[in-house]
């Protein structure tokens, strides 16, 4: 008789615990960080390509992205905005387009490694991403804003240029789209505007101008 | 009276009551109507994004070009997306033409005149501004019983459409409309929405009139 109570409490015991376990993990579960994880579609560019074969060389920086703002206090929330993936599909189908020739590198160029039948190297890094929302502005659009740089290398790994550039993008409130989906958005306006900052000013870059005249490439931005 | 007029009338009643009023003007000035339509060419709406404060929404946008393409089943329009991903990268907000005479540069370069030629683009029709929430008022309470208390709200539309004609590159046009309006929200028990059609009405006004710019059967 004994054992058989002590068994049915055991049973309402564990039963309790398993509840208050899941309400806690619930509860627990609202409070995690606002996950974004960046997806798109990216066109490829109406461009003439250069004629030029382009080493691509993308860091773990870079195509592992990821952004972390803590949250500043207990009415906010945390978020995580991870680029990565989208930047690479990005970054692949625009320079595809605006190049004769892409080859992705599987190390980071330097004397160390075999010369690669490249003419040069790009190494593109995010420095920063600064977004905002409603919340923070009280202005009913949500923006994402990042700062690049870009390393251009010959295959040894010797400097040509060197500069970095930004993009902005943003997205306005609308009926039934959740905060996350309305950061998605501007990120991917974001980073079709860094296609279109890339694409409209790579020939001016000081040192990409005087490494193309060398190469003896004429940009169509040069012919005008 | 029969059941089916008992059912229009309780159908009309039904709309009146949760649908608020709408103010809405709008002013239009064209030039060089294509008066016999615009044959197998094409047009394409686009929203401004400029600004640093609003954005125009891309379902307005859809909005007008539907009402277009309803209207007038003949006038080929593009949708805004295909557009912009078709001439990627020169119709972004950084690189679109702010005016007429840069379309003429734009077409120096081949590959994007060859593209716009394919796409037989006569109009671009570029839309500009934003619906805003300016006010509201009211208290409302909910609990396991219900709801109960009342709030209101306003709507301020202003939209302007421009239009450029883009074989001889100049304006021909804008029209602007602006509407407001009042929505109201009574609870007993449940909340009963009576929703202003501010942004819609706008939408039905630049449609119409971009409608009789752009169709011969207007």
């Amino acid at each position: 008789m004994r054992s058989m109570i002590s068994a049915e409490r055991r049973r309402t015991l564990s039963l309790a615990t398993l509840t208050v376990v899941l309400v806690a993990l619930t509860t627990l579960a609202g409070c995690g960080p606002v996950k974004v994880i960046v997806d798109g579609d990216f066109p490829p560019p109406l461009i003439t390509p250069l004629p030029v074969t382009l080493g691509l060389w993308y860091g773990d920086d870079f195509s592992k992205h990821e952004f972390f703002d803590e949250a500043k206090g207990r009415k906010e929330s945390s978020w995580i905005v991870t680029t990565g993936a989208a930047q690479v599909e990005m970054w692949n189908s625009l320079l595809t387009g605006m190049f004769t020739k892409v080859v992705h590198l599987k190390n980071k160029p330097g004397p160390d490694q075999n010369p690669t039948a490249v003419d040069a190297v790009l190494i593109p890094h995010v420095e920063e991403l600064q977004y905002a929302i409603p919340a923070h502005t009280s202005i009913k659009v949500y923006e994402i804003w990042m700062r690049y740089s870009f390393e251009l290398v010959t295959p040894d790994g010797e400097p040509i240029a060197q500069w970095t550039m930004t993009s902005y993008g943003k997205t306005p409130t609308a009926f039934l789209q959740s905060d996350q989906e309305a950061v998605n958005l501007a990120a991917v306006m974001a980073l079709r505007d860094a296609g279109a900052n890339f694409a409209n000013h790579f020939t001016d870059v000081p040192g990409v101008q005087e490494w193309l005249q060398a190469k003896g490439v004429v940009s169509e931005r040069a012919t005008r | 009276m029969n059941f089916h007029s008992l059912r229009k009338i309780v159908l009309c009643v039904g709309i009146s009551l949760t649908s608020a009023c709408v103010t809405s003007t709008v002013n239009e000035m064209v030039f060089n109507e294509p008066i016999e339509g615009i044959g197998d060419s094409s047009v394409v709406i686009l929203g401004r994004r400029h600004a640093s404060d609003y954005e125009t929404e891309p379902d307005f946008v859809a909005c007008v070009s539907d009402h277009i393409a309803a209207g007038d089943k003949s006038i080929t329009m593009i949708g805004e997306l295909e557009f912009l991903n078709a001439l990627y990268p020169w119709f972004e907000p950084r690189t679109a033409p702010l005016r007429p005479v840069d379309i003429e540069r734009m077409l120096e370069r081949e590959v994007v005149a060859e593209k716009l030629k394919a796409l037989k683009l006569e109009y671009i029709i570029w839309l500009d501004g934003s619906t805003v929430r300016s006010g509201g008022s009211g208290s409302m309470a909910c609990s396991l019983g219900g709801c109960f208390g009342f709030g209101t709200w306003s709507h301020d539309a202003d939209y302007e459409a421009t239009i450029w004609d883009f074989t001889d590159q100049v304006t021909v046009g804008h029209v602007n409309a602006t509407t407001s309006g009042q929505s109201y929200m009574p609870a007993v028990i449940i909340p009963i929405p009576i929703i202003a059609p501010v942004q819609g009405t706008a939408c039905d006004g630049i449609g119409e009139q971009l409608l009789e710019f752009l169709s011969s059967e207007y």
